[in-house]
């Protein structure tokens, strides 16, 4: 018999574990949450496979009463580390959502709310799968009033009763009233009508039906009418209302579902916060009628939505720096810059100039030209290509079966495809095949690639080796335009005598000017001079910009503008 | 139409309202409060004419509604206007000096001390009948114009009349003869010249005093007899009350005021009727405690909660 592979001896683990679990279920919850930290840390020893914690789990949550799930939920919290780089995300999230289904909102808010932030803060904010793409309604959130007498839990009496009772002398008049739960008269009209608003909200589909909407049109009408015949103002309030509305905790008030007792309507009318509630309800029905921007927020997300939802994690800026015109401190030199900003002298021209194509070595390495690896769809699309079998391609010649192709493709789906991780029972004789299973997987999820585009595996190849010769383009310097001969005749003609406050501003060193000096009698000679020797030492930086910004500092804005005129 | 007074029964399930035709209407506020009334539960459960001019003054006593027009008092069985029987119980009239004109009666108060009604109106003068025997004993003479509204400082025992002449009379009523006389529009503060002088609206509670009508509603201490707050309402206050803390108050204009007893006006409540004539609240029972207006309209205001207006009655 052959030596068990190592999927073979997973497999036993995971059986093993998951049977140690059934025996000590009756146990107490340390004795699994222990095992299951085993069961974890043989996943990170590479003795288990990884889907077994997240098994195991689900195994006890299923099998628990509420409290004590409550106990392993702490734990679930607990380890969320190890929830996510163990990358999966959905088995937690799968098993979470059968306890949350198993929970009753009102009964256990708090857990159902701990779960359901979980969840939350699990999943990326651009997880598409927790949003609501379309914006549907929750059509479930349905409001429940009195609507008849029947239903009402207030013993009214009727009016037929009532009159019997006028015959009885003046002194039994008020003991005919029986300790009723309704003593207080109750606007029934008005009642109706506010709670049956309620779902129009809910449902704002039906405000497009014409009956529906006029009838929402006058109810509306009427509660505006009483919201507006009374305003309401907390400082003049009398103080018997005052205590009535003054709640428990004190500031804020939060409520999931309103209370719809008779009773309260008096109350609630009289609360500016449910008034504000209301409001908020009516905004957000207008909202979505007239599409209008008085929910500014609410069109952000929005548009991110339509965006497919791209990711939130800022991406480092690949944008080049400004560039300033270099303004040396009058320090003696160094070459050791401090800063991306300093120019660093390498002590040849030439080194000098590679070097500060880019003087921060991090910087240069995270900038977007050395991001090499190529997307999923460029490097497959020939594969996906030579795998549709209208395409006819033969076996020996796909470019899978290219051992480079096959082991580049390998790390590329490490680094780019979730499909990599996906646990399969497929047996795979070769690398090809695994790869044309993979594929075809991939041609599925990507968008379709014209064909037009095709480029070969081969030239992949060479541009990834060349690419580490060859001169970036993106460096920043050369994107400008260089000083040419001609305009630094033209500005040297311009400044002529006044060159040396030019100088400064050119960060031209003492030494330098004095050898300009002496080097010929002609001022603008020595102008020209000045601005040869200043494009020498700049090299690439010598742009029209840098000198353009320099004269304008230097005092002569005019000759500045000239020159970036040409 | 004109609503100008309104009286709850004893058992507090009813409302009557009197118009300017002479008409009283009956409703049931039990029927038109429950939760499945629709519009026949704001028509009266019975109307009848009671007098043959304007009605101006309703009253209930504890089995008795009494109704003022045309110089006579009516008396009607309660118990008997459920029944939808409207059958006067008596009729009263005044000793009026001359019998070829007859004054109208605009108000009527019960003293309870002694169980009489004082009535006030057209002939300047308040006559008082005792309520067991229906014979006028007395007449209170002072006024220089007619009788507007009256009102009842019970623990004193004393009637407070206001009148067109713009005095504000308080008299003792064991003795018939006027303690007080307060000319309210000789006071700065109140005064409001472009109106007039007279008092259209009274109401006390033993220690305070509310009057208005030419001059600004005004709150008075009466121990002092000093306005201590002056309510800024525009035109003039036809009926005024005291609610808890609060003072509610109508008139012309379409709205019922709130005002604090410092003076300020809290909120107007906009109603049907484009005008106020009377306003009413129910104590006689919890389960029906209701504020009704009526005024130059057919409509009767139900108020359930003070702050808006919940539905009419039709007159």
């Amino acid at each position: 018999m052959p030596f068990p592979s190592e999927t073979e001896k997973k497999t036993t683990l995971d059986q093993a574990l998951r049977g140690v679990l059934e025996a000590e279920i009756k146990g107490s919850c340390d004795d699994f949450l222990s095992l299951i930290d085993l069961s974890i840390d043989s996943v990170t020893e590479g003795i288990c496979s990884a889907t077994t914690p997240f098994l195991l789990l689900g195994d006890v949550l299923d099998c628990l009463p509420l409290d004590q799930c409550d106990k392993i939920f702490t734990f679930v919290e607990e380890n969320v580390s190890t929830w996510k780089s163990v990358s999966s995300l959905f088995w937690v999230h799968g098993s979470l959502c059968d306890l949350l289904r198993r929970l009753s909102k009102s009964q256990n808010t708090v857990f159902c709310g701990r779960i359901q932030l979980f969840l939350a803060r699990l999943f990326p904010l651009s997880e598409k799968s927790g949003l609501n793409l379309q914006s549907q309604f929750n059509l479930d959130n349905i409001t429940v009033f009195n609507k008849n007498e029947q239903e009402s839990t207030l013993g009214q009496k009727h009016s037929e009763e009532k009159e019997e009772g006028m015959e009885v002398e003046e002194g039994e008049m008020g003991d005919e009233d029986e300790p009723a739960p309704c003593s207080i008269p109750i606007d029934y009209n008005l009642y109706r009508k506010f709670w049956t608003l309620q779902d129009y909200f809910r449902n704002p589909v039906q405000c497009y039906d014409k009956f529906s909407w006029m009838t929402f049109l006058k109810y509306s009408d009427e509660t505006l009418a009483v919201f507006k015949s009374y305003k309401l103002d907390d400082t003049q309030a009398s103080k018997r209302k005052l205590e009535e509305l003054r709640t428990a905790g004190g500031e804020h008030v939060y409520f999931a579902k309103f209370l719809t007792s008779e009773k309260l309507m008096d109350l609630q009318l009289s609360d500016s916060n449910f008034r504000r509630h209301i409001l908020v309800q009516y905004l957000i029905l207008f909202q979505y009628l007239k599409g209008q921007h008085i929910l500014n927020t609410e069109e952000n997300w929005n548009s991110w939505k339509n965006e497919g939802c791209p990711s939130f994690v800022k991406e480092r800026p690949a944008d080049a720096k400004p560039i300033r015109p270099t303004r040396k401190r009058p320090a003696p030199e160094d070459f050791l810059g401090k800063g991306p900003d300093r120019k660093i002298f390498m002590g040849n021209d030439e080194l000098t100039r590679l070097w500060n194509l880019n003087p921060d070595n991090m910087e240069a390495c995270k900038s977007d030209s050395r991001e090499f690896m190529p997307s999923l769809e460029e490097f497959f699309e020939e594969a996906i290509e030579q795998a549709d079998p209208a395409n006819m391609v033969e076996d020996e010649y796909k470019v899978v079966r290219n051992s480079n192709y096959g082991w580049r493709a390998l790390r590329l789906l490490s680094r780019r495809s979730p499909h990599f991780f996906q646990p399969t029972n497929q047996q795979f004789k070769s690398l090809a095949d695994y790869l044309e299973s993979m594929v075809i997987k991939l041609a599925k999820e990507l968008p379709d690639i014209p064909s037009e585009e095709i480029k070969t595996g081969e030239e992949e190849d060479d541009d990834n080796g060349d690419n580490l010769l060859k001169e970036t383009n993106d460096s920043p310097g050369i994107q400008h335009k260089l000083v040419s001969n001609q305009q630094m005749d033209e500005v040297a003609a311009k400044l002529g005598s006044q060159w040396k406050s030019l100088a400064s501003q050119l960060e031209m060193k003492a030494a330098e000017m004095r050898e300009i000096e002496t080097e010929s009698e002609d001022v603008d000679m020595q102008a020209k001079l000045l601005l040869v020797s200043w494009q020498d030492r700049e090299g690439t930086q010598a742009t029209v910009e840098n000198l353009a910004s320099a004269l304008t500092a230097a005092g002569f804005p005019k000759i500045a503008e000239a020159l970036t005129e040409t | 139409m004109s609503v100008f007074s309104q009286s709850f029964s004893p058992c507090g399930r009813f409302l009557a309202a009197s118009n300017n035709y002479g008409e009283i209407a009956v409703f049931s506020l039990s029927s038109s409060l429950s939760p499945e009334a629709t519009g026949i539960n704001q028509k009266p459960i019975l109307t009848f004419t009671a007098h043959e001019g304007p009605i101006f003054a309703l009253l209930s006593t504890d089995a008795h509604l009494l109704s003022a027009g045309n110089g006579e008092i009516s008396a009607w069985s309660w118990a008997e206007l459920a029944k939808r029987n409207p059958k006067a119980v008596w009729i009263r009239r005044p000793q009026y000096k001359s019998s070829l004109e007859i004054p109208e009666i605009n108000d009527m108060i019960v003293n309870c001390r002694d169980n009489s009604l004082a009535v006030g109106g057209g002939d300047n003068n308040i006559h008082i009948m005792d309520l067991e025997t229906g014979v006028f004993k007395s007449v209170l003479q002072g006024h220089t114009d007619y009788i507007h509204c009256l009102s009842m400082r019970e623990r004193e025992g004393e009637l407070l009349s206001g009148g067109e002449d713009g005095a504000v009379r308080i008299w003792d009523c064991r003795t018939g003869q006027s303690v007080h006389r307060l000319e309210v529009y000789k006071y700065e503060e109140c005064a409001r010249p472009q109106y007039g002088k007279w008092i259209s609206c009274l109401t006390t509670d033993s220690d305070w005093m509310l009057c208005g009508g030419g001059p600004s509603l005004s709150l008075w201490h009466l121990r002092s007899l000093s306005p201590t707050s002056i309510f800024p309402l525009s035109g003039c206050q036809r009926q005024a009350m005291f609610y808890q803390d609060l003072i509610l108050s109508v008139g012309e204009g379409h709205f019922l005021s709130h005002c604090l007893l410092g003076g300020d006006v809290k909120s107007l409540i906009p109603c049907s009727p484009p005008s106020l004539n009377t306003v009413a609240l129910n104590t006689n029972s919890t389960e029906h405690r209701v504020l009704t207006v009526g005024g130059s309209s057919d409509q009767i205001d139900v108020f359930t909660n003070l702050s808006y207006k919940a539905f009419s009655l039709s007159f």
